[in-house]
């Protein structure tokens, strides 16, 4: 059960549009690495824990990863608010995310491929699981 | 031990007979320091700034470790507290018989508690049980969180 809190975990508050930055940013939210996959991979894998402190652990983690998926959203979100036509057109790395998603926010990885569980991993197997974590949060620093 | 480098080890079950490692050696022997009871902590405010509530886990990004400057307004202030329960309730779930921990966890949570109703009644609700407390349906109302503009006085 999860039940929604409005607001967020730090606060986002960006004065200036910058579009080449969000194509960027987006990564952390649906990207191989990213916030959505970091939610899923924890909050998947509990299932296959028996220690009680891991399970406390991967549940915790899991639903603080979901915070920070809005905190990156919101961050992207505020990157491409308001923005002008020319600053579209003026920014080719943008572009590409633009043509079809607009300014709506869309979990894919920079690269342009879109959020997939094929990168994350939930084995049934503690060991196997906890080192794929290890990896994966290593790429988020 | 014995930790020339260039040996080869003759007795026999040994797993690594050539080589330039140390006779017998293991091929690797890593380790994780487990963190320890009672670790040293952070304020609020330097907890939400630097991302953990613990200075042993405030790892230097790019060689120096810097916090965010935050505006001290209700929001900054409830998110710090809600961050040390957030970080206190993780630690605990791996060091559940620390108890000088738990006081401070009950503490922050009361503190996070009075802080949050405070807020609600000033700004509107952040939970929807909070939301049937009020004379009229305040849910909906601005700003969403995603949509704070950088002057929000909130």
């Amino acid at each position: 059960m999860f039940i929604y809190e409005k607001k967020l975990q730090f606060p986002v508050k960006i004065a200036n549009p910058n579009p080449k930055l969000a194509a960027y940013i987006i990564s952390q939210y649906g990207g191989p690495d990213g916030e959505l996959g970091a939610s899923m991979r924890y909050l998947s894998q509990r299932y296959a824990m028996p220690y009680p402190e891991a399970k406390g652990v991967l549940t915790d983690i899991g639903t603080e990863e979901l915070g920070h998926m809005e905190m990156v959203a919101a961050i992207v979100h505020q990157l491409t608010r308001n923005l002008t036509d020319e600053e579209v057109r003026a920014n080719p790395g943008f572009a590409a995310y633009f043509v079809d998603h607009t300014t709506g926010v869309y979990p894919t990885a920079a690269s342009g491929f879109p959020w997939t569980a094929a990168s994350i991993q939930s084995t049934g197997d503690v060991i196997a699981d906890l080192t794929e974590d290890l990896a994966a949060d290593a790429a988020m620093v | 031990m014995n930790i020339e480098n260039g040996g080869s080890c003759q007795r026999p079950g040994c797993p690594d007979h050539s080589g330039t490692l140390p006779p017998c050696a293991g091929l690797a022997v890593p380790y994780v320091p487990f963190q320890q009871d009672d670790p040293q902590k952070y304020d609020q405010a330097e907890a939400l700034s630097n991302g953990t509530l613990f200075p042993g886990l405030n790892l230097p990004f790019h060689l120096k470790v810097e916090g965010s400057d935050l505006p001290s307004t209700p929001l900054v202030e409830l998110q710090a507290l809600e961050f040390v329960v957030l970080e206190l309730g993780i630690y605990l779930d791996t060091h559940p018989d620390d108890a000088e921990a738990f006081a401070l966890f009950k503490q922050y949570a009361a503190m996070e508690k009075a802080a949050r109703a405070a807020y609600e009644s000033r700004f509107g609700p952040l939970m929807k049980s909070s939301a049937a407390s009020g004379d009229r349906y305040r849910w909906l109302q601005d700003p969403w969180p995603w949509n704070y503009q950088q002057n929000e006085v909130k």
